[in-house]
């Protein structure tokens, strides 16, 4: 019997017989290429679909908010549904970054960069709709603690409003400078690989003089870690705080304790599956399999279950306590969200985000990259309804019968909508064409330790006996 | 003594010729200013520099500045000696319109009219208004008014051009008609007897188009003299309507609903002995009146004729009736039953002679006359006789008619059939109109010379015999228009004005110092009002024979008229009418057809439940009566008789009315026909179609669900246990009355049993102990409401006085759809009871505005603190710190916020931005904008408003009490809708004030029935209710007889 070196289960987090000059060379491959047909055909449509929300949005803010179809029954529709909706795709990120990175899960490597990328794009896309659901949106500095000559009169601190623009600041803040920072080390590969001179040049200062000195990494690595250390709390904060928006209300749906966790692991979930979604895509547009491979789809889809259920429970420990606490208001506000007018929406959610996932039990469909989308793209579907549900079909049913009313979205609040999609892929493009995809610096990390030339290697070590294993093990430094 | 002469320097002493050069040129430095080309080769060209720049930059500036916009404010040159700018003036007038008459007060400002309130000193209205009263300020400001006379459709520059044409028209003989309204005005009756004196083939035609000329002949039958008795709902203690809306719009609505709540207020305090109006009603539809009553049973309408019948053996001879329904036989009964007690008091609404003649039988049966009905002081609101119209219509088409003149009514539109008249009209030679617009008679007329609006006359008006109502000019004529008697006056010869005649007769009647008196107080009034009652000598047999051969059909119509609307008249061009939900069916902008949830279900595919409370598009129904045949949405409406369909009138206008009227619903007046009276009523054959149309409702849930937001309890239960709501309240928050760290009383002792109940203690305990937070002290003022919910009539007047204060924009029907209309107050409306069973359902209103919450979720929730909390307990709203993200409006338990989602009115900063629907859009007219109130900013858009409690009219109150070197009281501030209600419903004053009504009612005579929507929620609202009490057996509400509310409708 030969003894195992390497773990039965674990499998190499880089494919493909790599060597450190392969990864480098695969990864800055589109950065220094033209970019294929594709790619211009996908940022021709990203552009135009910005454009309609452009249009959409300057037609809002021109004529009011009327044109949306929100009333005063339903305040809030698609604008806040969909902020909620980027803010909890913008979790994944730092959640992959910071947690992970502090748990010591290498296999974040493959996919971190990118999904860092989409947590600022949603970020950025989040942030439209509280700027652009006020009402006098060139009033909107009023909500920021400047020093004024207005009294000087400051922002309402017990708002929940408030600590939204607090917390979605801050945490858009901490990721770009974490996302940032690791890419300095890759923005130097590229310069010093670079063969023209505006390439070097701006590389050169977007790398800000990186020279990979022994110093520099011991610097950057106590960077990493501090940021992973301030972006940890983030991660639960955000969505804590966005869910605090409708937690410290008093109408009935929304008065729940149970949002910041609920919101927390809905946040992850459909940020994991809007990971999922993209990295699938970008592995195949670009060729990455080797680098995101079958292991790291799994990873999210064990996440991705992991979450739904959280969020399932959740779905029905509301009702649960609807019921128990014997509150009028609340078990009909709950009766009306799953029977009343708006029955399809709650379906849809809990078809999606409850029932869908649960087959990524089955190993065979976490690790079929179609199923895999498919689901990933479902489950967005299915996040996006919940906040609906949470929205839409709280308001409509609340204390007072006779403000019943009914809500549909008109053409600005889907152009708004669709604009945002336009901001985050155009972004997403930009990014995949002239930032590496991929964190070349921390896949060389792992790629001594567990790539597939690691495992040859190791497979050449378990040939051998005991003895010689304790022989070349003591003598290996 | 020579003169001294001083001097200044040794120079002056000198006085050289350099010296005197000196002194002469006063700049004798040059100015450091080099103009020529070389600036910067300049000694000081940095200077120079600067003070260019200086000036190149202040004259752009101002240049720039250019652009501003141009406010047209023009001071007074001569400042008027009554008007202070600022400071409003108040006239008291008479509201006028087709018979209606109310004795109001006039708010102007700087000389224009913006305000119409009740007048207090008339015991007839007591101060209490109707919707169209306050709404007829924007009326007299609408754009689409005639600005000169007009001669075949053209405008004329001068009264001339239309007088010689006119008179060379009287002069060449034959007929002459005078067709008006109801004229109730002595001095108009005087000019008109002046101009007929002057043409002897003249004659005056009285033609009202709602009519009611069958009360008026079943009292000359009865009665022997045409007309209208007296009614006193007050000393009523117990009211029988047959189909007659007098809460809505039947006679004069606004007196009898005033009469009619004394006998419903009930205080807790004396709950024991408690006593209140019982109210029966019959009907088809579900009118407002039926709404309100305490029992109602459903009919068609051709049964009034049995019904009364019925109702008359049971009274006289006790016969049991047999109507063919058991909820109205079993009613009759007991309505006989209590009839006969005394004070009893029947009315229908049918324009049937022999119905009336029924009616009259039964009341003089139970001895209400001269009890309850006076014949002392008859109404004279309404004197037009069916008949003679008819008679008119066909002289006219036979030729007979060479002169018309019309004066307040519009037969081409109102007339059953008005393409008879128009083709009538077309073989008159003269035909003269008064109309203030070109309507559809108007503009068929040769003559346009349109009359003042009421708010520029001189006038007056005689509502009932011995009871005069000044009317006062509050503003000069804005247009080219002349009084309608002044034309009669001028037409007829003589030399003095319509002024002079109107002057000189009350200074014949009262002499100058009683008349200057009565001009100020608007009114004169009998000292002492007598009462008398009439002998009825009419054949009651016959009539019984007559009435109750009427032959009904499967299906049958109702025309009515509905509380917003009226007849129609100018009032369809009014866009705050327009946008008035319908107090029953809280329906806006439309005519429509109503009809019960069974048989929409099971006949026409239309439902009141599911989807379809929140769809706006409604099921188009064909309706024919004989070959007449309108199209209609339909409305499902509980309460309808399961075979009657109801359609308003005031619909269906043509262009020339205005744009807010026109081509919007469906003229219904052809539905009338004409049986020796008007009939109201018809056989009806429906067709479903399988279009829909948008229809704008206000509230799509009917059903309050039984939550506590409304408590209701029956006259029995009530008295035997008051405290009962006092209890449930307890149970609702006891656990929150005593602080967390101490031990919770057992029982109710803390706060005292029965009527010693302590509901002040009670009250602040659950302020200070149901939170964890610091409560604020309410020191000083503290503003508070209290709204009874047993004299809510639903009636509205509220709804329009709160918009005319607080320049509430008008949204148009399209974003009434968008829910997104802008009312601050509103009447919520839920119906208990099973819809398959009309007789059952019971309805009840609830004003809803902001309830001023002394722990606001609003105020929280804003991020920038635009809306916050006054000392005195106000919630109120920084407009320019409001950045609009609705999260405010989102946390209202109660949402009565609202959001300016369009620029309604031009406040924008935005050009070019303002919302237009081509109906709504007069509103923002310069003449329209007149009407606004300018102690209330116009709301931009973007931000969000809501009910102030009348902030600037308690501004103003302080202000008076301030100067008086008063505590602040209860006469010194009136929120608009306070002042409006003619029920009294509304209390409002300072609940600091131990002496005021609204502490008093809450803590002392009403405390049985007080109670908080939302209370357990700890929002702490400053707007109380008082619990409704009916004078029945059952309350559907929350029952389980309430399928309404079990079978979540």
């Amino acid at each position: 019997m030969h003894l195992k070196y390497e773990s039965f289960i674990r499998e190499p987090l880089v494919d493909g017989n790599k060597t450190y000059k392969d990864v480098t060379a695969d990864i800055c491959r589109p950065i220094e290429q033209k970019p294929s047909k594709l790619w211009y055909f996908g940022l021709v449509v990203s552009l135009l679909f910005l454009g309609f929300g452009a249009f959409s949005v300057f037609w809002e803010v021109y004529w009011g908010i009327g044109v949306w179809g929100i009333n005063h029954t339903i305040g809030w529709g698609w604008d806040i549904t969909n902020f909620v909706w980027w803010v909890g795709i913008g979790h994944a990120g730092t959640l992959i970054s910071a947690i992970l990175l502090l748990f010591r899960q290498h296999w974040r490597t493959g996919v971190n960069r990118a999904a860092e990328a989409m947590t600022i794009f949603a970020v950025m896309c989040a942030g439209q709709f509280p700027i652009f659901h006020m009402g006098r949106v060139w009033d909107a500095m009023y909500v920021l603690p400047l020093p004024n000559t207005r009294g000087p009169l400051w922002p309402n601190f017990n708002s929940a409003l408030l600590w939204d623009v607090f917390a979605i600041s801050t945490y858009f803040t901490v990721s770009l400078l974490f996302w940032y920072s690791g890419l300095i080390p890759d923005f130097a590969t590229i310069r010093d690989r670079a063969k023209t001179k505006l390439r070097k040049r701006l590389y050169g200062l977007a790398s800000f003089g990186w020279t990979g000195t022994a110093k520099n990494w011991q610097r950057f690595e106590a960077l990493s870690l501090v940021l992973a250390g301030l972006s940890t709390p983030l991660v639960l904060s955000v969505h804590t705080i966005v869910s605090f928006d409708f937690a410290t209300s008093v109408i009935p749906g929304w008065h729940a304790t149970i949002f910041p966790p609920y919101f927390v692991a809905g946040a992850i979930f459909s940020g994991f599956a809007m990971v999922n979604t993209l990295l699938i895509l970008v592995r195949k547009i670009y060729h990455l399999e080797e680098y995101i491979t079958m292991g790291h789809i799994e990873a999210m889809n064990k996440v991705i279950v992991l979450t739904g259920s959280i969020v399932g429970i959740a779905y029905l420990t509301e009702l649960f306590m609807a019921w128990y606490s014997q509150v009028v208001y609340e078990q009909e506000a709950f009766k009306w969200r799953v029977l009343g007018p708006y029955w399809w929406s709650y379906w849809a959610m809990m078809t999606c985000n409850v029932v869908s996932p649960q087959f990524f039990w089955f190993k065979k469909l976490r690790r079929n990259i179609v199923f895999s989308f498919i689901l990933s793209i479902v489950v967005n579907i299915g996040m996006w309804f919940e906040r609906f549900v949470i929205i839409a079909t709280t308001l409509y049913r609340d204390y007072i019968p006779s403000n019943w009313s009914y809500y549909s979205p008109t053409w600005p609040e889907l152009g708004f909508y669709l604009g945002t999609f336009g901001l985050f892929f155009t972004c997403f493009l930009l990014f995949s064409k002239y930032f590496p995809v991929i964190a070349i610096a921390e896949i060389k990390f792992v790629l001594k330790t567990t790539g597939d030339k690691a495992h040859e290697d190791n497979l050449a070590l378990e040939e051998k006996s005991l003895e010689e294993f304790i022989h070349i093990a003591e003598h290996a430094h | 003594m020579s003169q001294k002469k001083y001097w200044k320097g040794l120079e002056e002493l000198a006085n050289t010729p350099e010296y005197q050069q000196s002194v002469a040129n006063e700049f004798n430095e040059e100015l450091p200013l080099d103009l020529s080309d070389n600036l910067l080769n300049a000694t000081t060209p940095r200077r120079d520099f600067l003070k260019f720049l200086g000036f190149s930059t202040l004259a752009a500036t101002v240049a720039a500045s250019c652009e501003m916009p141009v406010r047209k404010a023009i001071p007074y040159a001569i400042k008027p000696e009554d008007i202070i700018p600022g400071v409003p003036n108040y006239y008291a007038s008479t509201f006028v319109d087709n018979g209606d008459i109310i004795p109001v007060v006039v708010k102007t400002r700087e000389g224009r009219p913006i305000m119409i309130e009740g007048n207090t000193l008339s015991t007839i209205t007591a101060g209490g208004s109707s919707a169209r009263m306050v709404a007829a300020t924007l009326s007299l400001y609408d754009k689409t008014r005639l600005r000169q006379p007009h001669v075949d459709g053209k405008p004329v520059d001068t009264f001339d051009a239309v007088d010689s044409g006119i008179m060379s028209g009287l002069a060449a003989g034959g007929a002459i008609y005078l067709l008006t309204g109801t004229i109730s005005s002595p001095t108009t009756e005087q000019s008109i007897a002046q101009f007929l004196a002057k043409y002897p083939t003249a004659k005056h035609v009285t033609y009202d188009p709602v009519s009611y000329s069958g009360m008026l002949l079943a009292n000359e039958a009865s009665y022997g003299s045409r007309m209208i008795p007296n009614y006193l709902f007050e000393k009523a203690k117990t009211i029988f309507s047959l189909g007659a809306d007098f809460l809505g719009t039947w006679l004069s609505p606004v007196e009898f609903s005033k009469g009619y709540t004394i006998g419903r207020k009930i205080e807790g305090k004396n709950a024991k002995t408690a006593e209140m109006a019982k109210h029966y009603q019959v009907e088809g539809m579900l009118s407002m009146t039926g709404a309100n009553a305490d029992e109602r049973a459903t009919c068609k309408p051709s049964e009034y004729g049995k019904v009364a019948a019925a109702l008359y053996s049971a009274v006289t001879t006790g016969a049991a009736p047999n109507t063919g329904s058991k909820n109205l036989d079993k009613m009759l009964v007991k309505a006989a039953a209590d009839l006969k007690k005394g004070n009893g008091l029947v009315v229908s609404g049918s324009n049937d002679v022999n119905v009336q003649i029924i009616i009259n039988a039964i009341n003089n049966a139970i001895g209400a006359n001269g009890t309850t009905i006076d014949f002392a002081n008859p109404l004279k609101y309404k004197k037009g006789i069916d008949a003679d119209m008819v008679a008119l219509v066909d002289a006219m088409n036979a030729g007979q008619v060479s002169s018309l003149l019309i004066h307040g009514v519009n037969p081409a539109y109102e007339y059953f059939d008005g393409v008879k008249f128009l083709a009538g009209l077309k073989k008159v030679k003269t035909t003269v109109s008064f109309s203030d617009r070109l309507d559809e008679t108007a503009k068929e007329c040769k003559y346009v010379v349109s009359d003042h609006h009421w708010l520029e006359s001189w006038g007056d008006a005689e509502p009932k015999a011995n009871y005069i109502s000044f009317i006062q000019p509050t503003i000069a004529p804005l247009f080219k228009t002349r009084a309608f008697q002044d034309s009669l006056l001028k037409w007829a010869g003589a030399t003095g004005t319509y002024h002079d005649l109107f002057n000189a007769y009350w200074n014949g009647k009262l002499g100058q110092a009683t008349f200057d008196k009565a001009l100020q107080d608007g009114i004169i009034e009998p000292a002492t009002p007598a009462v008398s009652g009439a002998s009825f000598s009419g054949n009651v047999a016959d009539a019984i024979a007559k009435a109750s051969a009427v032959k009904g059909g499967e299906y049958e119509i109702v025309v009515f008229q509905n509380v917003a609307m009226g007849h129609g008249g100018a009032w369809s061009n009014n866009p705050w009418l327009q946008e008035m939900p319908d107090p029953v069916t809280k329906v806006a902008w439309d005519n429509y057809v109503m009809m019960s949830p069974k048989t929409a279900k099971e006949k026409f595919e239309a439902e009141l439940t599911s989807i379809n409370q929140v769809d706006p598009k409604k099921r188009l129904l064909k309706l024919k009566v004989g070959n007449k045949e309108v199209t209609l949405p339909v409305i499902v409406t509980p309460g309808m008789h399961h075979n009657v369909v109801a359609v308003a009138v005031g619909y269906g206008r043509s262009e020339g009315v205005g744009r807010a009227a026109a081509n919007l619903g469906k003229n219904t007046y052809p539905l009338v026909s004409f049986n020796g009276t008007f009939t109201y009523n018809a056989p009806v054959t429906i067709e479903k179609t399988a279009e829909f149309y948008p229809v704008a409702v206000t509230q799509t849930h009917n059903s309050a669900e039984t939550r506590p937001i409304i408590y209701e309890y029956t006259l029995e239960k009530f008295k035997e246990n008051p405290y009962e709501l006092i209890d449930e309240r307890r149970e609702a928050i006891e656990h929150y009355l005593t602080a967390p760290n101490e031990e919770h009383h057992e029982g109710h002792d803390a706060y005292g049993k029965g009527d010693k109940f302590d509901a002040k203690k009670f009250e602040e305990d659950f302020r200070k102990n149901g939170t964890h937070y610091p409560v604020h002290e309410s020191m000083g003022l503290h503003w508070a409401m209290s709204i009874d919910l047993n004299t809510c009539t639903g009636c509205a007047a509220c709804v329009i006085a709160c918009q005319a204060e607080n320049n509430v924009s008008v949204v148009g029907k399209d974003r009434v759809i968008k829910v997104q209309e802008m009312s601050w107050l509103k009447i919520d409306r839920y119906f208990s009871g099973d819809p398959n069973d009309p007789d059952t359902i019971q309805t009840v209103f609830q004003p809803m505005l902001c309830q001023h919450c002394d722990n606001a979720p609003c105020e929280n929730v804003c991020p920038v603190s635009a809306t916050n909390h006054s000392s005195e307990g106000l919630n109120q709203m920084a407009y320019n710190r409001c950045i609009g993200t609705k999260y405010c409006a989102n946390n209202c338990p109660f949402k009565v916020r609202r959001f300016n989602w369009f620029d309604w009115n031009g406040a924008d900063c935005f050009d070019d931005n303002l919302y237009e629907d081509g109906r709504r859009d007069d509103i923002n007219d310069d003449l329209t904008r007149m009407v606004l109130n300018p102690d209330v900013t116009v709301r931009s858009r973007g931000v969000m408003e809501k009910c102030s409690f009348c902030v600037q009219r308690l501004q103003d109150g302080k202000l008076t009490a301030k100067k008086e070197g008063t505590p602040l009281k209860d006469h010194h501030v009136k929120t608009a809708c306070q002042s409006a209600c003619a029920n009294g419903c509304i209390t409002f004053g300072n609940v600091n004030d131990k002496e005021s009504a609204v502490f008093q009612d809450r803590y002392v005579n009403n405390k049985e029935r007080l109670f908080y929507m939302l209370e357990s929620i700890h929002v702490l609202p400053n707007v109380s209710y008082l619990s409704k009490i009916r004078n029945t057996d059952v309350v559907m509400n929350g029952s389980e007889h309430d399928e309404v509310y079990n079978k979540h409708i």
